[in-house]
């Protein structure tokens, strides 16, 4: 950015050659195309998450929002915090669907991407449109409607299951609440999400299946490789930075999952509580708001996401160098 | 949802921390009328309501011509987000409704004008109900006055009690054997229980002579872990995992995740709830509403229970720049004629001594009403029951096996330092 670094770097007799060197002189226009979108996120992200990161260690409560001054707590917030096994539970509900859902996306999603390279035009065209209704669904939408699915009054999957043979599935399935323990509700749950997250993966992949060329397919055939050789020998290995990135941005978004959670379960089944929702009923569960709390616990959620994220700049630094 | 709520959580922090310095000096504003007054009721709002409200605004308006009164309802899930905005972001009401639980919270966070000189000068303040009073004080000061109050009874379904021969149960035991006869007879879980409902759990360990918590020596001490409590619990969640009278699916849920609607449509014998029930009951299938009745929920060994004194009370809003005419729009919110008539509309009975149903069918909630009792009157209980449910969980814990014992040991250690803030 600054002029020192391409004054050492130029050589003389390189001077004027002109279009090839464009970089070494400071331009503001990219700067300027780009200051409005530093400016709203600076506004709307930075400066909440400064925020964040000053009330965990404060006590605030609606008498600070009303503009006292706050008690500084010190690290009294994240003290509690990790001394309340609550906190470790949600920790290790957060980590354990994450890691599930993760597995089930990459899964569900690269078969999607295999199915609709396979599939001539029409129906991988009838298959893409369905499977991208399930992205284009907001969270809100998406949560609602599985609620109502796996609903116990009314509920299309319990008349379903009530209906099929007692031998096969069991029988008392009429009244049945899936959203009563954790491990059926984030059973739903993963469903719900899963349902929503492959088709993103799916798209990546296909895009990626579409680059690799077909020469190489065909010739494994003709050395007589069976599909699953194939797939692990050429695919997975080309595919491999596409891979990469669909992890890490998962891991991403599976955990900090709060909307589905949210509407499915609820503040009241604390038992059921992820980090996220743990954070939003410490800091907006009630009229005596905590939100030095909350904001420790969203901290502890970032901190665990800027790992997460500082492994996807690394992936993404790397495919730059080795392409 | 998310995405709005944190938006303006956001916002509202922001306001906070850059605006807001210094302490607004009210009097001067108080004798100048408002071009608006900012009026938040709480609930969805029927068209009943809103009826009803302007015809409140009209003889408001007899005294301040000039004031424009304009209505928000704010649903009640949404009532602590609201007024945190409120609180932090200055756009708050002048005038609000306010859950009776609430009102110690809202005088502890400074969310609410001091009105007691106003009370004292207001003779109708003679009729309101003295313990929905004391409700609103803290250090001798008044900050709200009770409007009107709700008690719940059990809806049961006349038609299939006459057919079982059966009559409204005296005690719980009966209550136990009348849930098992509709069950029997009518193919539908006999009662709801849903376990986040602490407003008829309450009525349950009261019933039992059980409390909560109680002050002694100026602070609340848990009483959760009293064999009086243990009973009411173990009566409570044995109807589903015991008896088998109340299905598993309101387990994590409140009455009106399920029962409310499932009860509607028929599909369930009983469960508790409010006079206000049977409107959003008729909205939801008004086939059988001539068949549904109420009785109280009965005490262990017989009589009524005491009903937790559920209800609303309306305040004035600290940051309000028209104190007077706030107060002003109290008045005639509740003066006799518009309390009564309320009272008729909302199916909630009035604070006023003077103001009786005039609806039969509502009489048995007079007589429930005449035995209520407050929820511990700290501004933690908030906390205890809205942000961490405590007794919620516990009961769930307790309906999927967890030991009553230790789950009401833990809960009793949450009410000892959740209520003294």
């Amino acid at each position: 950015m600054l002029d020192t670094a391409p004054a050492v770097r130029t050589a003389p007799d390189r001077d004027d050659p002109g279009p090839a060197r464009p970089r070494r002189r400071f331009r503001p226009g990219p700067y300027l195309l780009i200051l409005p979108t530093v400016a709203v996120i600076a506004v709307l992200m930075f400066w909440p998450i400064v925020q964040i990161g000053i009330m965990s260690f404060q006590k605030v409560g609606t008498r600070q929002l009303r503009g006292e001054p706050a008690e500084q707590v010190g690290l009294d917030n994240f003290r509690t915090i990790v001394d309340d096994p609550f906190f470790w539970q949600t920790l290790r509900h957060t980590v354990l669907f994450a890691v599930v859902a993760v597995v089930l996306t990459m899964v569900v999603g690269t078969l999607i991407g295999l199915l609709l390279n396979k599939l001539g035009r029409r129906m991988a065209n009838v298959v893409a449109g369905g499977v991208l209704v399930a992205w284009a669904t907001p969270p809100v939408t998406a949560a609602i409607i599985f609620s109502w699915l796996f609903g116990s009054t009314g509920g299309l999957v319990n008349w379903t299951l009530d209906k099929l043979p007692d031998a096969l599935v069991g029988g008392g399935w009429d009244d049945h609440n899936w959203f009563a323990t954790p491990l059926s509700t984030y059973t739903v749950l993963t469903i719900c999400v899963v349902w929503q997250a492959c088709p993103f993966v799916a798209v990546s992949v296909l895009a990626g299946l579409k680059s690799v060329p077909s020469e190489l397919y065909e010739a494994a055939r003709v050395d007589g490789s069976s599909a699953w050789r194939s797939f692990w020998s050429i695919t997975v290995p080309l595919l491999k930075p596409i891979f990469l990135l669909l992890i890490v941005m998962s891991i991403i978004w599976d955990f900090k999952v709060f909307t589905q959670l949210f509407i499915m379960s609820g503040l009241a089944n604390r038992d059921a509580f992820n980090l996220s929702l743990y954070a939003y009923s410490e800091a907006f569960g009630s009229l005596n708001p905590k939100l030095g709390m909350g904001s420790a616990i969203a901290v502890v959620l970032t901190l665990l996401l800027l790992v997460v994220t500082a492994v996807y700049v690394r992936v993404m630094v790397r495919q730059g160098e080795t392409r | 949802m998310k995405y709005i709520k944190i938006a303006a959580a956001v916002t509202a922090i922001a306001l906070a921390a850059t605006a807001c310095g210094g302490d607004k000096k009210d009097d001067a504003g108080s004798g100048k009328d408002p071009a608006t007054l900012k009026v938040w009721m709480m609930g969805d709002g029927t068209p009943e309501q809103t009826k009803f409200l302007d015809g409140v605004e009209t003889e408001f308006k007899q005294k301040h011509p000039n004031t424009d009164v304009q209505i928000k309802y704010v649903p009640w899930p949404q009532v602590a987000n609201a007024f945190q905005k409120a609180a932090a972001g200055g756009e708050g009401p002048d005038v609000t409704e306010l859950g009776n639980t609430d009102v110690q919270s809202h005088i502890e966070q400074g969310n609410l004008y001091d009105i007691s000189d106003r009370v004292s000068g207001w003779a109708d303040a003679k009729t309101l109900n003295k313990t929905a009073l004391e409700n609103d004080k803290a250090d001798g000061k008044t900050y709200a006055v009770p409007w009107y109050g709700g008690v719940r009874g059990v809806w049961y379904r006349k038609d299939w009690f006459d057919k079982a021969g059966l009559t409204a149960p005296k005690n719980w035991a009966e209550l136990t054997a009348a849930a098992k006869k509709i069950q029997d007879q009518e193919k539908v879980p006999g009662i709801g229980v849903p376990t986040d409902q602490t407003n008829a759990l309450l009525s349950f360990i009261w019933g039992d002579g059980g409390e909560v918590a109680l002050k002694e020596g100026g602070k609340w001490v848990g009483k959760l872990d009293s064999p009086q409590v243990k009973e009411a619990v173990e009566y409570y969640t044995g109807l589903i995992s015991k008896e088998k009278v109340a299905p598993e699916k309101y387990v994590g849920k409140n009455e009106l995740d399920g029962p409310q609607n499932d009860f509607a449509l028929g599909k369930l014998g009983m469960y508790v709830d409010g006079s206000w029930a049977y409107a959003q009951m008729k909205k939801i299938s008004p086939k059988n509403a001539d068949k549904w009745a109420v009785f109280p929920i009965p005490a262990k060994d017989g009589g009524n229970a005491p009903a937790l004194a559920g209800g609303s009370d309306v305040a004035v809003w600290k940051d309000t720049k028209a104190p007077a005419a706030a107060f002003d729009y109290i008045t005639v919110l509740n003066n006799a004629k518009n309390a009564a008539a309320w009272a008729d509309i909302s199916g909630f009975s009035s604070m006023r001594s003077d103001v009786k149903f005039s609806d039969p069918r509502l009489a048995v909630f007079t007589d429930i009403a005449g035995n209520t009792k407050f929820a511990p009157i700290s501004s933690g209980w908030g906390e205890f029951e809205q942000a961490k449910k405590v007794l919620p969980n516990a009961l769930k814990a307790i309906v999927q096996g967890k030991s009553v014992d230790d789950e009401l040991k833990k809960a009793n250690e949450q009410a000892n330092t959740l209520l003294n803030p």
